[in-house]
């Protein structure tokens, strides 16, 4: 009894000190970078308080992978989710916060019922809440009931992890955060949704039925675009890096899903490489997008805001922070020699092995996925590009951007910590996909010993198969070289003058901050692309003098929320409906309710005889 | 001897579905609880069980003694109208009863199949109570007719169990008295306080406080 932590509820396999390491490699920076970032914002109170909750938070989170009981499982998952309702809400001041945190709780609230409705599907079937036991009663459940688990996993899981239209929390709770919360939640919380996936579909349930992996296929093309695009419109530093998280957890998926629907029709050296990929790209994520939150917030602290539109020139105020974030940003945008380069290069070339060794419609299908990627790693691109460049480039655009300082010592090191990482993973890149097969050995069940993983499966014909050769420090060491050799070529053979003055300007001599290119108009192409999607739509309000003389021009410029407007608000408007006409029986009469209860008892005995 | 009593128990439970006044209410309850006494003595005395005699000790001085006393303190300190209110008169209120007792008979002769008519009557008058209880508490308006009510609903599982179950768990039924006393004391003194604020117990009144 007094054995807390009994043996039998807790499972260290591959998978789980996967997510463990995920889940530390955040933390520990995050930890410290919120000893500067907390300092000065907060009250001592509010500070242990932030301390205490932080360490609940991640300890849920190393329970939530570590145990093997569905129950324990269950438990820690609300804790997880309880805690980091707190940690949204934690600015009590912002009327924001607590709408965000409200959105938050009944989102992750109706996910977890999901969840408690699959795991209940699945106790009923196999009497069991352990991992193992239910593994192996799950081998003989009927493809009906399976397929049911199935879909309400996906959509339990799919809600913490922010699959469309599922997403429609991450916006709003995680830039509400404190940063170094924002950066454990966007990198690492959003992850035990992925680990839970893997655990329960691919490692307990089993995939059989090849539809799964291509809903989720789906899904995640579909994810990765929306998420990207609302992603490169939003002005908010902190909702970019939200949405991105969004796209990201498609990429993730594209990965998982992939490594789905190769399980189901048994291919297992493609299944155990799809699912390097998406592990490798989880891992990633976690590292770049845990960076760019914390870049993101000591821009915050720093100026006091978030909207980049009021931000710029911050790269000769804070250089280290920019540093930083390029760095992040370049990762991210799946440059070499960084670690996003790796992971998505990984994801394409499952994508084209997958194309080139099956046939029929599938083979459409996959590739279709690859050029879908593609497009997302672009459009990626562009929007780090917008972050970074209207953000830390150019002149400051207002006050708040004028008085930046640059991030005080701790800060930087965890963002310090978490770049070297972005390097590291881009390089070490060899190493760490022979490591994540073991874990994606163990989570699909397939034996590895007699197969090699490189960077070099990519063979468009068995003749160019041995000329491929990529390797990612080679890679490093080749830009190096090329970029020294520009540069050389640039200091030896240039001899113009260097002159810095105002930019030319027909004579105007007017020009300031409030000229420069901003991040609505770097969007704007993307808004016009996209619009019958985006649905944008502008308003325009002229105040005149007189008739020739316009005194003040207003204009604005909104893309419609598809999903809130047509998903979300029909619902909550029906849900309200319903409520009121419930409220009709509700007459505040003791004896009315007393006599509700007699009825029904009535209504039963002459009924159930 | 047990059918003498049980028929006791239907009068006085009809007493209670014609009583106008609330002393009336809390005489007849003490009625069909004294019966109820009586008819666990007896099950005691045949059976020769010690824990019966325990929990028949406990209905009489319990229900046949203090909560009745109970009851009538809350009358004479609230010093309202003594009338219940009633929302259905006491004649339709007895054909309401009557018609309580035709079904609560066909139920339970459809739930016991063998042909113990001893059982099935049994069976009738408490499930015939239980209905009754409910009933009080939705056709009076005073507070105190819905704890009498409730009190009664009571009585009714109590009879329930005892004859067709042989009796709840001793220490079930020791619980269940205690929390029929505490109920009566914590609901006598929500009757206070609603007094005390609304000068009535008139719980009809009460509809005002919904959100």
């Amino acid at each position: 009894m007094l054995d807390f932590f009994p043996k039998q509820f807790f499972l260290f396999d591959p998978l789980s000190i996967f997510f463990l390491c995920v889940i530390f490699v955040v933390s520990f920076p995050s930890a410290v970078y919120s000893f500067g970032y907390l300092k000065g914002g907060y009250s001592p109170a509010k500070i242990t308080l932030a301390w205490f909750l932080f360490f609940i938070f991640v300890l849920s989170m190393a329970f939530v992978v570590t145990v093997s009981n569905v129950l324990v499982f269950l438990v820690f998952w609300e804790i997880m989710s309880l805690v980091s309702y707190f940690l949204v809400v934690f600015d009590t001041g912002h009327e924001k916060s607590i709408q965000a945190g409200m959105i938050y709780i009944v989102m992750t609230h109706i996910g977890t019922a999901f969840l408690i409705a699959a795991f209940m599907m699945m106790y009923k079937f196999t009497n069991s809440f352990d991992f193992n036991v239910i593994k192996d009663a799950c081998q003989t459940m009927p493809v009906q009931t399976r397929n049911i688990i199935f879909l309400l996993l996906l959509a339990g899981f799919g809600t913490k992890a922010g699959i469309v239209p599922l997403h429609i929390w991450l916006p709003y709770a995680h830039p509400q955060a404190p940063s170094h919360i924002s950066s454990i939640m966007s990198g690492v919380m959003i992850k035990t949704a992925i680990y839970g996936l893997i655990r329960f579909v691919i490692f307990i349930l089993g995939v059989q039925s090849s539809w799964w992996g291509i809903l989720l296929l789906v899904l995640a093309c579909i994810t990765c675009l929306v998420g990207i695009i609302y992603a490169l419109m939003v002005g908010d530093i902190k909702r970019l890096l939200a949405y991105s998280s969004v796209e990201n957890v498609g990429i993730i998926l594209l990965g998982i899903g992939l490594a789905m629907f190769f399980q189901s029709i048994n291919m297992p050296y493609l299944a155990v490489f799809s699912m390097i990929a998406g592990l490798y790209h989880l891992i990633n994520h976690a590292i770049f997008k845990g960076l760019l939150f914390l870049c993101a917030g000591s821009v915050y602290k720093a100026t006091g805001t978030r909207d980049i539109e009021k931000l710029g020139g911050l790269i000769k105020k804070m250089p280290q922070t920019a540093v930083f974030f390029l760095i992040g940003a370049m990762g991210i945008s799946a440059l070499p020699p960084f670690n996003g380069f790796v992971s998505e290069w990984l994801t394409l070339q499952a994508f084209f092995l997958g194309a080139l060794n099956i046939m029929g419609g599938a083979r459409v299908f996959l590739v279709i996925c690859a050029a879908l990627l593609a497009l997302t790693s672009g459009l990626a691109a562009a929007c780090f590009v917008k972050a970074f460049g209207v953000t830390f480039l150019a002149l400051p655009r207002s006050n708040y951007a004028k008085e930046a300082k640059e991030a005080p010592f701790s800060m930087k090191a965890g963002m310090l910590f978490l770049s070297i990482l972005v390097i590291l993973f881009g390089l070490a890149a060899v190493k760490i996909i022979r490591l994540l097969a073991i874990v994606a050995s163990s989570a699909t069940g397939f034996d590895i010993s007699s197969m090699s993983f490189s960077l070099n499966n990519f063979i468009l014909s068995p003749q160019a198969g041995k000329n491929v050769y990529l390797s990612v420090p080679l890679l490093a060491v080749g830009l190096i070289v090329l970029g020294g050799a520009c540069f050389a070529v640039y200091k030896l053979f240039n001899k113009t003058k260097v002159r810095i003055y105002k930019t030319w300007d027909c004579g105007y001599y007017k020009l300031n901050s409030r000229n420069e290119y901003t991040a609505t108009a770097f969007s704007k192409p993307f808004r016009i692309a996209f619009s019958f999607f985006l649905l944008p739509y502008r308003k325009t309000q002229k105040i005149r003098e007189s008739f020739y003389h316009v005194k003040s021009f207003v204009y604005e410029t909104h893309t419609t929320p598809v999903f809130k407007k047509y998903i979300y608000e029909p619902l909550l408007a029906s849900v309200f409906k319903a409520a009121k006409s419930m409220r009709s029986i509700q007459l505040g009469s003791i004896h009315l309710y007393l006599s509700y209860i007699f009825v029904t008892l009535l209504l039963l005995i002459i009924f159930m005889r | 001897m047990q059918g003498m009593i049980l028929f006791a128990i239907l009068a006085s439970t009809y007493l209670m579905i014609i009583a106008k006044r609330m002393p009336a209410l809390i005489r007849s309850f003490r009625y069909q609880s004294f019966c109820l006494f009586a008819l666990t003595l007896i099950v005691a005395l045949d059976h020769r069980q010690p824990d019966l005699y325990v929990v028949a000790g406990l209905l009489f001085v319990l229900k046949v003694s203090l909560i009745p006393y109970l009851l009538y303190r809350i009358i004479k300190r609230t010093k309202v109208n003594e009338d219940l209110g009633l929302f259905i008169n006491p004649q339709l209120s007895l054909l309401w009863a009557l018609g309580f007792t035709y079904l609560s008979w066909v139920f339970s002769a459809h739930l016991v199949i063998s042909e113990k008519t001893a059982l099935t009557s049994f069976l009738a008058v408490a499930f015939f109570i239980v209905l009754t209880g409910l009933f009080l508490m939705i056709s009076r308006m005073s507070a105190l007719a819905q704890i009498i009510g409730l009190l009664v609903m009571e009585n009714g599982l109590f009879l329930l169990a005892s004859t067709v179950s042989g009796g709840m768990p001793f220490f079930v039924e020791i619980a269940i008295f205690f929390d029929v006393f505490v109920s009566v004391l914590i609901m006598g003194l929500f009757v206070y306080r609603i007094n005390k604020l609304f000068t009535h117990i008139d719980v009809n009144k009460l509809s005002r406080l919904k959100g």
